[in-house]
């Protein structure tokens, strides 16, 4: 039997098939939201979920959530989504695990930036991997400022607190980035009104997307809002994979 | 009505020779990394002073406008280091060069022609090439092409690959049919950067923990060691004009140019033209994998090329800008005061 396709792939429609980077300052909420998903299974790296009600696995090394994504690799759980909470932690787990393994103190002591891409690559094999199982998989993350120097001058730009490198693996492999912010807006009365929001669309001011391109630009940090805003933009895709399925021969 | 042909450029062809993918990013998608290069910009603040200093051999010129291009450089750590390279290379210049042998006949000329089919003599009509030449200048009777490169090492390798240089041979060749001036050779007038870094200091606690070692290094229990302190601009500046008065800082190697060279480059490029229609055509543009880590470091659209064009990275860590910046008139002029 052929192994090659017959069929294009249609796009993902169902949040469960999608990768989502959740960040932003601490307290704002991110963990509450993602919370929320259907199923969740947070794959904690740090205590602060002590307000929120949800079913969680203390990770504190890199082989804790190895084991943990072994488990929910083999399907024999009621999860539908994974919550890592948070990526920057497992990956400082994933230094820990590379350190020890190869006997060295810190990364560059292993000649060439060695040391780091060994990090990399196992931060990117494990992240990839558990990407591909059926279910959704949620990333947060924490925010911190950084001075970017760009051909028109320099900003100061809010991105997720993953080292460079490995943020660009993980903004390479999500499907939304998701920038949980504070909208400040004038009230009626003069007074100014603060809102959690969520920024879909980047800016060189922060670091956001989404690859549906549907989202509307901000939306309220409320995961049922949220859903039914990517519900809404995703109907379309799910009316013309269902026009679209091939007759059978 | 056709279509106008499309603007190619030397770096475009070389590019394309390299990884096909890295032509679509650019030159069709029109993306450049957001982060600004901190080589390519030193690269290009030399070459503007080469040739105000070509121009005129007016040395304060030069330095005011090294002063001008670095407006941020006491608040910058990038810009200073910028500054104190570019003022003691520029200076070291003025010293090894108080003459020159040759005649300047024009800096930064621009030209556009035609790329000709050799098999039939015929123009495409789907590219012309442009470029811009640093220089050209005449020795006696003959023109040669003047290059100037910035070079971190300068050594046998880099001198030997010189001759293999597609990109002077090109812009011979085209000065040549656009400007009407018959080329001789090129001189290449490679400055090299300094390596040097201008000491940073050390913090109290840095200090503490260096004198503690030396003390139980020490058999007699004591040490003089004091406070490493930043070093002072003056003084980092006086160490790179000393050491761009050593011989090897800057070099000049003329080359003479073979006529063969001109066909089998005519052929060439030819080649690569046919090789981008198709691509266009197909809509495949491959990636060398090869050619990633060139300069022992990622290439520009690494983290592109990794994500499968991931519209997140593209919109988080590039811009959209036209290509051919090289055919740009240098911001130079633009930045005159305008009072």
């Amino acid at each position: 039997m052929s192994i090659l396709p017959s069929a294009k792939t249609p796009p993902k429609p169902g949040l469960a098939d999608l990768t989502v980077l959740v960040y932003g300052q601490t307290k704002i909420g991110k963990s509450t939201f993602c919370s929320h998903a259907n199923g969740a299974l947070f794959l904690a790296t740090e205590p602060g979920l002590n307000a929120v009600e949800v079913f969680q696995v203390p990770i504190q090394s890199w082989e804790d959530l190895l084991a943990a994504c072994a488990e929910i690799a083999e399907g024999q759980h009621p999860f539908r989504t994974a919550v890592l909470d948070t990526v920057d932690n497992a990956y400082k787990f994933c230094t820990d695990y590379i350190l020890k393994k190869f006997k060295i103190d810190h990364e560059s002591d292993l000649a060439y930036g060695k040391g780091h891409a060994l990090v990399n690559n196992e931060f990117q094999r494990v992240l990839t991997k558990l990407a591909f199982l059926p279910y959704g998989l949620f990333l947060i993350s924490h925010a911190k400022e950084i001075e970017v120097e760009t051909r028109t001058g320099k900003y100061t730009r809010i991105v997720p607190t993953l080292p460079d490198k490995a943020r660009k693996i993980v903004l390479g492999m999500v499907d939304m980035v998701l920038y949980c912010d504070l909208d400040l807006t004038p009230g009626e009365d003069g007074t100014q009104n603060l809102r959690r929001v969520i920024r879909t669309k980047p800016s060189l001011y922060y670091e956001a997307g989404d690859r549906t391109g549907r989202l509307p630009e901000t939306l309220d940090l409320d995961f049922r809002k949220f859903l039914d805003a990517f519900n809404a933009a995703v109907s379309p895709l799910k009316s013309q994979g269902a026009a679209k399925a091939p007759a059978a021969k | 009505m056709t279509a106008a042909p499309m603007v190619s450029t030397y770096s475009m062809w070389s590019l394309f020779r390299n990884c096909r993918k890295a032509v679509e990013w650019r030159h069709l998608r029109e993306l450049v990394p957001l982060e600004r290069d901190w080589n390519l910009h030193f690269g290009s603040l030399i070459h503007e002073c080469l040739q105000s200093w070509h121009l005129r051999r007016d040395l304060s010129e030069v330095l005011t406008r090294i002063d001008r291009l670095c407006p941020r450089r006491l608040q910058d750590e990038g810009e200073r280091r910028d500054w104190h390279l570019a003022t003691a290379m520029m200076k070291g210049y003025a010293a090894s060069y108080p003459s020159e042998g040759f005649e300047v006949i024009g800096l930064e000329k621009a030209f556009q022609g035609p790329i000709i089919n050799p098999a039939t003599g015929a123009a495409s009509r789907s590219f012309v090439l442009a470029g811009k030449v640093d220089g050209v200048v005449r020795i006696g009777s003959d023109h040669f092409l003047l290059e100037n490169k910035t070079a971190s090492q300068l050594d046998a390798d880099y001198l030997e690959r010189l001759w293999t240089d597609f990109q002077i041979t090109l812009y011979a060749y085209y000065v040549e049919q656009a400007l009407g001036i018959p080329i001789t050779g090129v001189i290449y007038n490679i400055l090299v950067k300094a390596r040097l870094q201008q000491g940073k200091g050390e913090t109290e606690e840095e200090f503490q923990a260096r004198r503690s070692e030396l003390l139980a290094k020490s058999k007699t229990g004591k040490t003089t060691a004091k406070r490493k302190l930043p070093e002072a601009d003056e003084e980092f500046q006086q160490r790179l004009e000393e050491k761009y008065a050593e011989p090897g800082m800057f070099h000049r190697e003329m080359l003479y140019l073979s006529r063969d060279r001109f066909d089998i480059l005519r052929s060439e490029l030819w080649e690569l033209t046919q090789a981008f229609l198709d691509a266009r055509r197909r809509g495949v543009f491959y990636q060398n994998t090869s050619f990633c880590f060139n300069y022992h470091r990622p290439c520009a659209y690494f983290a592109l090329c990794r994500s499968n064009g991931n519209p997140n990275v593209v919109e988080n860590f590039y811009q959209r800008a036209a290509p051919h910046e090289e055919l740009r008139e240098p911001s130079g002029e633009a930045n005159e005061p305008v009072f």
